[in-house]
């Protein structure tokens, strides 16, 4: 592997780049989203298989993205595969791309994305589903599985949202279900195979791989056990234009038995695996040097719950002076009794999520905390030196009446009387509120979403009795109708992405480039409501022919009906056994002694 | 404390960054290669480094300046060149290093120098750059956030060569900073290529030269490169 030699010539290549990609590059916005040149990138010449690895968003989102980072530093330093980037160009350049016949290149070689021989994408939610497609349509690459031949690069697709792959499942060749670390070399060995139908073959021989139409199992997620024993990615590729997270990056952490009813990230990444501190702390050095960076990021689905966590900060903020140290994910009953001691220090702002107005709901979807535990929380953030307070809540869960929405108003009220008595004018509070929408393999999987009228009339409720002193944000409710209709889309549902993407629906995850009337006019086209379920009756979920989440059926029915009667369940690391189903077969727990 | 002069150039995929791009990523080349920069006072400490003349974004540059405040205790110039250059990404090369001293230095820029390639007819772009050579005046109007302001580019754009090949032209021209400013080169090309009539997005902009003044005398860290290399 050769990677860019500092002052080297291929460093600063004076034809670089090519004239044909320079005046393009001469008439879009941010042009270094489509250049790489990033600290730690790596270049493979000659190295087979060509793996691209995409995310389907502009790059300063996709960049930050911790999961392509595993892939690209495994794929390029532990195996023969080259892996290279491409990602969503923005729309001002996808028009030039069109306009002057350039296909997509990636960052690495700036060579077409096409000549790959694996085309991978972690899909993160489903409001990217038609940047998939516009990738495919400006790398030149049939958008159909079906249309694609021998000298066509085999699309694997990954990430958060295969949990239901249907809505996509005939553009790509085959999906990957959970975590997939583990798997890599047996992916990269499939490529040996000699024509394009023989590396399927053997791609659907790699446990978790489903290929839509063939396999006539589901695939079982992969759970990933040495999470544990394996240091986090040490030289991850930084980016040298501004990225949404600039800072270096601990997973300390995966998977959180919370059991939060409405969380699918808390269901799909179950069980817990802890990493030892000593491992964290060793990689955040390395990191700090490797990156340049000066903030570290201590991430999982829920750090407060790390069983180091008061071991793991104390220690990487002795390694610089000054170094600022991030807890994402904060969960309001485990950060209040350590809030004071974790913003000792630190200032900024800070997210906690009730996520629900009052007691009754939160206890609907397991949420337990209670008013004390809130006050606590909010006085620890101000106390502790934090000057903002964003509070974070859903509308749209089930269950759900207009006396909880009027509920996030009183406690938001209850925030902000804090902050002025101890945040002495100085601290913050907003609220962000997003609309609920039901998730494959959670507790409310086959729950209706609230629709559109419902949402928008507890948005303005909300508004109205919100203080004053604090400012509220919500989602858009139309971009939450479609990523219902797509959550919980059939076979068929890919239709809808598609008539979509042909009339113009690009980056629907940007409120500026969301075009509802493309989305409208898509569902009218395809026999499709927004906003209305696709299920049909008998409770059967259509990603159960395609994916075994290793949740137990019984389980999230069980839930579902402790939902609606408001009990609880523990979380499975304080002792009791929830009998989810994920553990168990060489799967299981792993927190630290 | 002590101040260093930097003089890097910034050219393949890094002439794409912009400004603030680029002082970050020089920020990040020092903390990777283990050299300290100086942090200023306050409730928020920021590195003491600052870039006196912005690149635009696409453009190459050869003869960049940084002034960066090191502790005293900062490794010597040479092991630090070594460093930085090791730590730098792609496009992005450290230099020179000047050691300037514990007064700050405020280089200001005299004149510099660009060469940039434009695409369309040679012969037209040739006529405009004769055209504006004839000119007394040439006035543009910048707009901005802020305003407009008009300027005779005139008084401070002076085009010194073209090279004019089919469907191209490479038109080299320095640029003069007066106590008001200076043009900024789009300008100039904008206008040559509107009397052209061709687009006026730039394939490629490199600045190769730059004179400085204020500088403490003998502490010019290099006036880039003199012809296109």
């Amino acid at each position: 592997m050769t990677e860019y030699a500092p002052g080297s010539p291929e460093s600063s290549r004076e034809d670089w780049p090519s004239d044909e990609v320079a005046r393009l590059l001469a008439r879009v916005t941010r042009p270094g989203r489509y250049t790489g040149g990033e600290f730690n990138v790596r270049v493979k010449p000659g190295a087979s298989p060509r793996i691209v690895l995409s995310y389907p968003d502009a790059y300063e989102i996709g960049i930050s993205n911790p999961a392509l980072q595993i892939l690209y530093t495994y794929l390029n330093d532990a195996t023969p595969a080259a892996a290279e980037r491409a990602y969503c160009p923005w729309p001002d350049m996808a028009v030039l791309m069109r306009a002057g016949g350039v296909p997509l290149w990636t960052l690495e070689t700036m060579a077409p994305v096409a000549g790959c021989d694996l085309w991978g994408f972690t899909l993160p939610h489903e409001l990217t589903y038609t940047n998939v497609l516009e990738m495919l349509d400006l790398a030149g690459v049939p958008l159909h599985a079906e249309d694609r031949g021998e000298g066509d690069p085999i699309l694997l697709g990954g990430g958060p949202a295969v949990t239901n792959p249907w809505p996509l499942a005939p553009y790509f060749d085959a999906f990957f279900m959970g975590e997939v670390e583990h798997r890599l070399d047996a992916i990269v060995d499939a490529l040996e195979a000699p024509t394009r139908a023989r590396r399927v073959t053997a791609l659907a021989a790699v446990p978790g791989v489903w290929l839509p139409g063939v396999s006539c199992a589901p695939a079982v997620r992969q759970v990933f056990m040495g999470f544990s024993s394996t240091p986090p990615v040490l030289r991850p590729v930084v980016p040298v234009m501004e990225a949404v997270h600039d800072r270096v990056v601990v997973e300390v952490m995966r998977g959180c038995t919370a059991g939060c009813r409405f969380c699918q990230a808390g269901m799909w990444y179950r069980p817990v695996r802890e990493r030892p501190v000593d491992l964290v702390v060793e990689a955040a050095d390395r990191l700090l040097t490797e990156t340049g960076c000066d903030e570290v990021s201590l991430i999982s689905l829920s750090s407060c719950d790390y069983s180091g966590i008061e071991e793991a900060l104390v220690q990487v903020r002795a390694l610089r002076p000054g170094l600022r140290v991030s807890l994402p994910s904060l969960r309001i009953d485990s950060a209040a009794d350590n809030l004071a001691r974790f913003a000792a220090g630190q200032h900024g702002s800070i997210t906690l999520a009730p996520e629900a107005g009052t007691q009754r709901l939160r206890d609907t979807i397991n949420k337990g905390i209670d008013e004390a535990q809130f006050e606590e929380a909010v006085r620890a953030t101000f106390e502790g030196g934090f000057t903002g307070l964003k509070l974070y809540y859903m509308i749209g869960l089930p269950g759900e009446t207009d006396e909880d929405v009027a509920g996030i108003a009183r406690m938001a009220g209850t925030a902000a009387r804090l902050a002025k008595q101890i945040g002495r004018g100085r601290a913050r509070l907003s609220v962000s509120v997003s609309s609920y929408v039901p998730k494959p393999h959670t507790a409310f999987q086959l729950e209706p979403f609230a629709g559109g009228e419902t949402l928008s009339r507890r948005q303005r409720l909300l508004r109205e009795a919100m203080p004053r002193n604090v400012r509220v944000s919500f989602h858009d409710v139309a971009a939450s109708m479609v990523e219902a209709t797509l959550a919980h889309g059939g076979p068929g549902s890919d239709v809808l992405v598609e008539e979509a993407w042909r009339r113009g629906a690009r980056f629907d995850g940007w409120s500026e480039h969301f075009a509802f009337a493309a989305w409208q006019t898509a569902a009218d086209v395809s026999g499709m409501v927004l906003g209305e379920s696709q299920l049909g009756g008998g409770g059967e979920a259509p990603w159960q022919v395609a994916v075994d989440s290793g949740i137990d059926r019984t389980f999230l029915d069980g839930e579902l009906l402790k939902a609606r009667c408001g009990a609880l369940t523990e979380d499975c690391r304080e002792g009791v056994c929830a009998a989810c189903g994920v553990c168990g077969y060489g799967v299981e727990m792993e927190v630290l002694g | 404390m002590t101040w260093w002069l930097l003089r890097f150039s910034r050219s393949g995929s890094a002439r794409y960054l912009s400004h603030l791009d680029t002082a970050r990523a020089l920020q990040r080349t020092f903390a990777r290669a283990g050299v300290p920069i100086a942090l200023s006072q306050g409730m928020r400490p920021k590195p003491r480094i600052s870039l006196p003349l912005p690149l635009p974004v696409g453009a190459a540059g050869y003869g960049e300046l940084a002034v960066v405040e090191v502790p005293d205790e900062t490794p010597g110039r040479s092991a630090a060149l070594r460093a930085l250059h090791a730590a730098a990404p792609p496009g992005l090369v450290p230099d020179t290093i000047v050691v300037a001293g514990e007064r700050r230095p405020r280089p200001q820029p005299c004149e510099a120098e660009y060469i940039c390639s434009l695409d369309g007819d040679a012969g037209a772009l040739t006529a405009a750059v004769e055209r504006y050579a004839k000119e007394e005046h040439t006035i543009y109007e910048r707009v901005s956030p802020k305003g407009s302001r008009t300027l005779d580019l005139k008084d401070y754009v002076v085009p010194t060569a073209i090279e004019a090949v089919a469907g191209e032209a490479k038109i080299r021209f320095t640029i003069h900073y007066r106590e008001d400013g200076a043009a900024r080169p789009q300008e100039f090309v904008d206008l040559i290529a509107r009397w052209a009539g061709v687009e006026p997005a730039m394939r490629g902009l490199e600045r190769l030269r730059i004179a400085w003044k204020g500088l403490p005398s003998g502490l010019d860290p290099g006036a880039g490169r003199s012809e296109s290399q």
